[in-house]
C-alpha cells in the first residue's frame, strides 16, 4: 500500500480583515488553491487501513467539521484577500487524469459546514470569528475517535447509491442534502467518504461526481465516457420525456429566441397534446413542462416584459446547455423531419462551432457519436 | 498501478457503461438488456466478442459485490418474462423511492404493500387502498389525490394495475407490485412479514400472485407452472398430487416476441387440453 503523502501543514486562521462578504460568495483564489491541493493528493484505492488514514486527516482540526450547528470551522484554503469567513464547500474539481485511469482521480474535499443549510450568513459570520478563537486550544486535542472504516465504507457506499439515484431521477444533488440524508453524523469524515465515493463512481461506473456549482453546492454525475448520452434516450421509458423536451428545446433553438407559450402548444398540438388534457404518458403536460423542467433547470419558463395580458416564453435552462449540444439538436430535427441536418443552414453552422469549440476545449474528448445505434 | 482489484472483476469501459444505463432505466426486459449489452460493445469496443449475457453480467456483479448493489434478474410473475434491475441490497426499498414521493405518499404505498401481501390473490383492490387514505401519515390526502398517486406508482413501476375480468360488479382497478419491485423489495418483504409472505413451491422464491393447490394450499407462481407442467397431459400437484385444477399458462418464448411490451394474442386463449 502506498504511504499517503505528508499532508501540507497549515497556518492556522486568523481571523479575516473584513468579514462582510456573503458567506457564498466565490473566490478563483480558493478554487485555484484547492484545486493544488487535490493534484498533490493520490488517491490509492484499497480498503480499511486508508479509510482510517484518510479518517485521521478527517478529524485535522483545519478540516474537520463538528457536528455542531453553531460551529463552523475555516477553511484554510481561504486566502486572506477576498474575506470568507464562514468555510468553504466541498469541493470535487474534476480530475485532471484520465477518468479511467489507474491512477485514480486525486479529490479531496474540505468538509463544507452543515449550518450553510441554515443560511444565515450573518450568524455563521459569527460563529465562524467565535469559532476562529477555539482553533488554537482544539489544534491540540485529537477530537473524537474516527468510526471504524468500515462504516465509513458503508457511508461511502449509501452516498453512492443517494447520487445514483438522485441522477437518475434528474433531481440536483446538493451538498447539504447529502449531508443531511446520508452522512449525516460523519460529517467530520464527509471528506473521506466523498473521496471514496468518486472513486467507486468513476472505477465502477465511469461517472464523476463534480463540483458544478461552488456557489449553491450542487454536484452532478458528469459521464466520464462518451459519446453522450443519446443512447440513453433511444432505450425505453425515458424517451418520451427526452422527446418531448428534445422538441421544445429545439423549437427554441430554431427560432434563436425564446419561444412562446403559445408557439410550443402550437407545436405540442401536432403531437396531441393539450394544456388542459391529461396524457396517458405525460400526465399533465403543462406542469411538466413548466414546473418540473424548469425545476430541473432544463426549461426556463419567463414573463414576456411589457405584454399584457400576460403571456410567457421558454428558453433553454442551463442544465440544457450543458447536457444537450446544438449537434444533437440538429440531428434530432433531421430525424423529426427526415431532412438533413443542413437543411437548417445557420442553425447547423452554430453547431457546427459549437461542437468545433468543444473539441477544441478539450482535446482529449472524442468527438460526439453522431447518432444512436441502429436498432 | 494500485492492484486493489483482488476481489473485483474486471471492468472495462464496456462495463461501465452498462452500468450507467442500467442505472438511468431502473428496470428493463431481457431482450432490452441484451440490446444495450450490443450498444455498449459497439460504441467501446466494436471488435471484441459480445459476451455471454449472464456470464457479462456475473462479471460485473463480481465487481459490485463489494459494494452492495447487484443487478438482479427476475421473471414478471404474470408472463414470465425476464427482467433485470440494477438493486441496492442495503438500504431498504422504501429509502430508494423516498426522493420521489411524499410521506404520505409513501405510507400509501406501504398500505397497498400490506394489504397486496396479505391478500389471497396478491391483488389489492382500489376501493380497498382509497379506503386507507384517512390512516396515512403526513399531510391529508384526499381519495382524489390518492388515485392520482396509485398512478405514479404505476408510470414508475412499483405498481401494476389491472380489472379484474371477472364481474360486472367490480369496475374499479386492482393493483399488485410490479416486477421491479418485487425485486427490489423480496428480501425487505421476507424479512418484514416472514408469516404473510408466500412462496412459491418450485422456484422458493417470494410469491405475490400465482396458482394454488386446491386441496393442499401450496403455490407456485405462473411461469414455474408453465415450466413445470409444460408438455404434461395431466398436471397434478407436486405435493398432494390431486389433480391440478387451474390453466396451464404457456412457457415463456422470447423468440416469438416480436413486438416487446404486447401481450401475446394466445396468452389469454383458453388452451385445449389434450387427453
Amino acid at each position: 500500500m502506498v504511504p499517503l503523502p505528508p499532508r501540507p501543514t497549515r497556518p492556522l486562521r486568523k481571523a479575516p480583515r473584513g468579514s462582510n462578504a456573503h458567506f457564498l460568495s466565490r473566490s478563483p483564489r480558493r478554487e485555484r488553491r484547492l484545486e493544488e491541493l487535490l493534484d498533490a493528493e493520490a488517491l490509492p484505492l484499497s480498503e480499511g487501513a486508508e479509510m482510517s488514514e484518510q479518517s485521521k486527516d478527517g478529524c485535522d482540526p483545519n478540516f474537520a467539521l463538528e457536528a455542531s450547528s453553531s460551529e463552523v470551522h475555516s477553511s484554510p484554503e481561504v486566502p486572506g484577500g477576498p474575506p470568507l469567513p464562514a468555510p468553504e464547500a466541498a469541493t470535487l474539481a474534476e480530475p485532471e487524469s484520465p477518468p479511467l485511469g489507474p491512477t485514480d482521480a486525486p479529490l479531496a474535499s474540505p468538509p463544507p459546514p452543515a449550518p450553510m443549510e441554515e443560511g444565515d450568513p450573518k450568524a455563521l459570520q459569527q460563529a465562524a470569528e467565535e469559532d476562529r478563537a477555539h482553533q488554537a486550544p482544539s489544534a491540540a486535542q485529537p477530537g473524537p475517535a474516527p468510526p471504524a472504516p468500515a462504516q465509513l465504507v458503508q457511508k461511502a457506499h449509501e452516498l453512492m447509491w443517494y447520487v445514483l439515484v438522485k441522477d437518475q431521477k434528474r433531481m440536483i444533488i446538493w451538498f447539504p442534502d447529502m449531508v443531511k440524508d446520508v452522512i449525516g453524523s460523519y460529517k467530520k469524515w464527509c471528506r473521506s467518504i466523498l473521496r471514496r465515493t468518486s472513486l467507486i463512481l468513476a472505477r465502477v461506473f465511469g461517472l464523476h461526481l463534480r463540483l458544478t456549482s461552488l456557489h449553491t453546492m450542487e454536484f452532478s454525475l458528469v459521464k466520464a465516457l462518451e459519446p453522450e448520452e443519446l443512447d440513453r434516450v433511444a432505450l425505453s421509458n425515458r424517451m418520451p420525456m427526452t422527446g418531448l423536451l428534445l422538441m421544445i428545446l429545439s423549437l427554441i433553438y430554431v427560432k434563436g429566441r425564446g419561444a412562446r407559450e403559445s408557439a410550443v402548444w402550437n407545436v405540442l398540438r401536432i403531437l396531441g397534446l393539450r394544456p388542459w388534457k391529461k396524457h396517458s404518458t405525460f400526465g399533465d403536460v403543462r406542469k411538466l413542462i413548466t414546473e418540473e423542467f424548469v425545476q430541473q433547470n432544463y426549461l426556463k419558463y419567463q414573463r414576456v416584459p411589457h405584454v399584457e395580458p400576460p403571456e410567457y416564453e421558454f428558453f433553454w435552462g442551463s442544465r440544457a446547455s450543458r447536457e444537450i449540444t446544438k449537434m444533437q439538436i440538429m440531428e434530432f430535427l433531421a430525424r423529426v423531419f427526415k431532412k438533413d441536418p443542413q437543411a437548417w443552414p445557420s442553425r447547423y453552422r452554430e453547431a457546427l462551432e459549437e461542437a468545433r469549440a468543444l473539441r477544441e476545449a478539450d482535446p482529449t474528448a472524442h468527438c460526439p457519436r453522431s447518432s444512436v445505434s441502429e436498432d | 498501478m494500485q492492484s486493489s482489484n483482488r476481489r473485483m472483476g474486471i471492468m472495462t469501459d464496456v462495463h461501465r457503461r452498462f452500468l450507467q444505463l442500467m442505472m438511468t432505466h431502473g428496470v428493463l426486459e431481457e431482450w432490452e438488456v441484451k440490446r444495450l449489452q450490443r450498444h455498449c460493445y459497439k460504441v467501446h469496443d466494436s471488435t471484441a466478442t459480445v459476451d455471454k449475457l449472464e456470464d457479462f453480467i456475473n462479471n460485473i456483479n463480481s465487481v459490485l459485490e463489494s459494494l452492495y448493489i447487484e443487478i438482479k434478474k427476475g421473471v414478471t410473475e404474470d408472463d414470465g418474462r425476464p427482467i433485470y434491475a440494477l438493486v441496492n441490497l442495503a438500504t431498504t426499498p422504501i429509502s430508494k423511492m423516498a426522493s420521489d414521493f411524499a410521506e404520505n405518499e409513501l405510507d400509501l404505498f406501504r398500505k397497498a404493500l400490506e394489504l397486496i401481501i396479505d391478500s389471497e390473490t396478491g391483488f389489492a383492490s382500489s376501493t380497498n387502498i382509497l379506503n386507507l387514505v384517512d390512516q396515512l401519515k403526513g399531510k391529508k390526502m384526499r381519495k382524489k389525490e390518492a388515485e392520482q398517486v396509485l398512478q405514479k406508482f404505476v408510470q414508475n413501476k412499483w405498481l401494476i394495475e389491472r380489472w379484474p375480468p371477472v364481474s360486472i360488479l367490480q369496475k374499479e382497478g386492482e393493483f399488485t407490485l410490479h416486477g421491479r419491485a418485487i425485486l427490489e423489495m423480496e428480501q425487505y418483504i421476507r424479512e418484514t412479514r416472514p408469516d404473510a409472505a408466500k412462496t412459491c413451491n418450485i422456484c422458493h422464491s417470494l410469491l405475490i400472485q400465482g396458482q394454488s393447490c386446491e386441496t393442499c394450499g401450496i403455490r407456485m407462481h405462473l411461469p414455474c407452472v408453465a415450466k413445470y407442467f409444460q408438455s404434461n397431459s395431466e398436471p397434478r400437484c407436486p405435493h398432494c398430487n390431486d389433480y391440478w385444477p387451474h390453466e396451464i399458462p404457456e412457457v415463456f418464448d422470447p423468440e416469438q416476441e416480436r413486438e416487446p411490451g404486447v401481450s401475446r394474442p394466445n396468452k389469454k386463449s383458453l388452451r385445449s387440453r389434450q387427453h
